[in-house]
């Protein structure tokens, strides 16, 4: 990882997420002296995962901080320092450990501006690995994004490779309002990707089209999108067109790129690993429905995992979505048309 | 190499002692495969192996203390480290991967216009066997209506299926609406006396290249009438060479092979290219290039019925021949009422570009070259 921390002054880099990730961290601590880093092992440690390697050793303990081992306290502490000036960059090592921070996420950092009429605002980010995959024990495979999107007043984003994790946290980090980045661990170290290290943000609250097509639109972010590329390419050997979609901001909704989509295709998949019912996935086919209703050609379809916690690594493969299951969906799409 | 640290043992421990390892250096295990036994302050924890591999080191001896996180165990393998404490990062054999990704959505691919009907509406009219695409919606933001579906379906009962243009068929609806928008067409109608062809001793004429001979002299006479002309831009093209379509009649519909360059070759020569022309029209090979460029056409209508006619002007051309049928008729000849073969002719121009006086020579040089006995080939 040190090989990182040398390059980080290097203009192109070859990255994984995970790399991505600190890459961003990096430069963001360097242009912005209010930015501050807190959470368990993110300092000496440098992060259960690396993600935070080499920040202590330049920037101090100072701004990066290692807590003790209480997640109401990271969020609270970071709530603190949002509204008086500071941008804290919180970590929650895994996303099962977050219920504990839910407390000053959603009854402080998500109404702060409503609360204060605008006088106060909540500039921070809660930075959490997500999502299964890993072969970990019981509350490492989290995917609870839902129960945070249907928060108001909390934006929710999710890369799905190096580029868009470097430029959405960037963009995460710039934002004066509060945002949970859930980073999909189950691609931490997936494909490298070269990243432009100049600082440059992607925009939030919109999706992003990784394929164009036109006969049936795919849906997905974080981990998922690899699987749901692969079931694209599935699909064009049987002479489908599909356009894939990364929803990337997953609250607020950019329904506009998803629903042009269907007008143009009237079929639509969305794929998500976090469980079925109540998910993002519901709201998103529901809007569909919605706005989309004389265009559609067959019901939406949604490929997600089930309504379980996530298993013992032996059976992980059977509740996360894989390509075949998303072109199965789609032939459902087909047949009903 | 691939190390294997201690876990988290849970329950806040920190460390564990070595009491006997089950593997040594060498060993080939599986995953699950039982490696280690650690005793904690609390209690002695078996430690299976996360993968499958051969076991490269061992980090330490029965009677050590390890600490969590601190390496166990080598295997043999090329992988880096992932850092992760818990859980089993895989690490990708993918390098550089493309990912191209368009902020927001992409431009639309799809032309069709888009058909705008409910579900349940959708599902009626597969049911009624009635074609969304064929009905003109009614509904206030553009939708098709059940009413608008089942019209359509009484309509197919009563009348009989509408079915789409296809092909040829499908061209010429385009093709002729387009030029009925833009062409302004004039037609001259005239009767050329062909008694002269069945003198005795004359051989059998080819009525046909007859034709064809007739155009070529009448377009060298007026060349303004083998033009292409561009309404849009007001450019006229004056063309040198002269590229005839003929137009055939065939059971899918018309086409119009060309016949390139009447004016350099010889009668024969062309009457082997029309037939070569017709036979692929017929075998349905004809390739599409052959059926684009002319300058000039012709519509031999009269080898089926019809004498005269106003045939249509195809843009960018400005003249269309229309040959009827050869008749006995009563006419008037040298002072007498005689019977003569006549061959109908008509001339439409499009006005736009061709002057009445162009029209009306071309027309006379068609008529006097028709009425020789014979040509040369």
């Amino acid at each position: 990882m040190s090989a990182v921390n040398d390059m980080n002054q290097a203009q192109a880099v070859e990255s994984v997420l995970l790399e991505a990730v600190n890459l961003a961290l990096h430069y963001e601590m360097e242009h912005d002296e209010s930015v501050v880093l807190l959470g368990e092992d993110v300092g000496t440690n440098g992060g259960v995962f690396r993600a935070t390697s080499g920040l202590k050793e330049k920037f101090g303990f100072k701004r990066v901080m290692d807590t003790p081992l209480a997640e109401a306290l990271i969020s609270g502490m970071a709530v603190g320092m949002a509204t008086q000036g500071l941008k804290p960059i919180a970590e929650i090592q895994f996303m099962g450990f977050i219920f504990p921070a839910f407390e000053h996420l959603f009854c402080h950092a998500a109404r702060m501006r409503n609360r204060t009429r605008g006088r106060m605002s909540c500039p921070m980010v809660l930075r959490a690995p997500y999502g299964g995959g890993i072969h970990a024990p019981e509350h490492h495979s989290e995917s609870t994004e839902a129960l945070i999107a249907h928060t108001p007043g909390i934006r929710v984003v999710i890369p799905s490779s190096p580029a868009r994790a470097y430029g959405l946290l960037l963009a995460a980090i710039r934002d004066p309002d509060p945002v949970v980045f859930l980073e999909p661990k189950r691609i931490y170290r997936g494909s490298k990707q070269t990243i432009n290290n100049n600082g440059q943000a992607l925009p939030l609250d919109t999706c992003f089209t990784l394929r164009q097509g036109t006969d049936v639109t795919l849906i997905s972010w974080g981990a998922c999108i690899a699987d749901t590329l692969e079931a694209a390419d599935k699909l064009a050997e049987k002479g489908v067109s599909a356009e894939v979609i990364d929803v990337a901001t997953i609250k607020p909704l950019d329904m506009r790129t998803m629903l042009t989509s269907v007008v143009n295709t009237g079929r639509c998949v969305i794929v998500h690993e976090a469980a079925r019912s109540f998910g993002v996935g519901a709201e998103i086919a529901a809007q569909i429905s919605e706005k989309c209703f004389l265009n559609l050609l067959a019901p939406v379809q949604r490929v997600t995992g089930f309504d379980t916690h996530m298993p013992y690594f032996k059976n992980e493969h059977y509740y996360l979505p894989n390509s075949e299951d998303i072109v199965a969906a789609v032939d459902k799409c087909f047949r009903e048309a | 190499m691939k190390y294997f640290k201690l876990p988290d043992l849970g329950e806040g421990l920190s460390e564990a002692e070595i009491v006997e390892w089950h593997v040594k250096v060498g060993d080939t295990v599986k995953e699950d495969q039982l490696m280690v036994s650690v005793e904690t302050a609390k209690a002695i924890v078996e430690v299976p192996s996360p993968q499958s591999g051969v076991i490269c080191t061992l980090f330490a001896e029965p009677g050590d203390v390890v600490h969590i996180g601190e390496p166990l165990v080598e295997y043999e393998g090329e992988q880096d480290d992932s850092g992760t404490v818990v859980g089993d990062l895989s690490l990708s054999a993918k390098q550089e991967s493309k990912d191209d990704f368009i902020v927001g959505s992409a431009h639309s691919q799809n032309n069709q216009s888009v058909i705008k009907a409910t579900p349940s509406v959708r599902a009626l009219a597969k049911r009624l066997e009635v074609d969304l695409s064929h009905i003109k919606p009614s509904g206030e933001d553009g939708r098709i209506t059940t009413n608008d579906v089942e019209k359509a379906a009484r309509l197919n009962f009563d009348k009989g299926q509408s079915e789409s243009l296809k092909g040829v068929r499908k061209v010429m609806a385009k093709n002729m609406a387009a030029s009925h928008a833009q062409v302004v067409p004039v037609t001259l109608h005239d009767d050329a006396d062909v008694h002269g062809w069945f003198t005795k001793g004359n051989p059998t004429q080819d009525i046909t290249m007859r034709l064809v001979h007739a155009i070529k002299q009448a377009c060298v006479a007026e060349p303004s009438m083998n033009v292409w002309f561009d309404g849009e831009h007001l450019t006229r093209r004056l063309l040198t060479q002269i590229d005839l379509g003929i137009a055939v009649d065939t059971e899918q519909g018309l086409f119009v092979p060309v016949l390139r360059d009447i004016g350099q070759r010889s009668l024969d020569n062309l009457r082997e290219g029309l037939n070569a022309l017709r036979g692929a029209v017929k075998s349905r090979k004809i390739p599409p290039q052959e059926m684009q460029g002319a300058t000039i056409t012709l519509s031999n209508f009269g080898t089926l019925a019809g004498k005269y006619a106003n045939p249509v002007v195809l843009p960018p051309q400005v003249t269309i021949v229309g040959a009827g049928g050869i008749r006995d008729e009563v006419v008037a000849f040298q002072g007498q009422a005689v019977v003569h073969p006549i061959l109908p002719l008509s001339v439409t121009f499009d006005h736009r570009a061709v002057t009445g006086g162009e029209a009306a020579r071309f027309l006379s040089v068609m008529l006097e070259d028709l009425t020789k006995a014979s040509v040369e080939n």
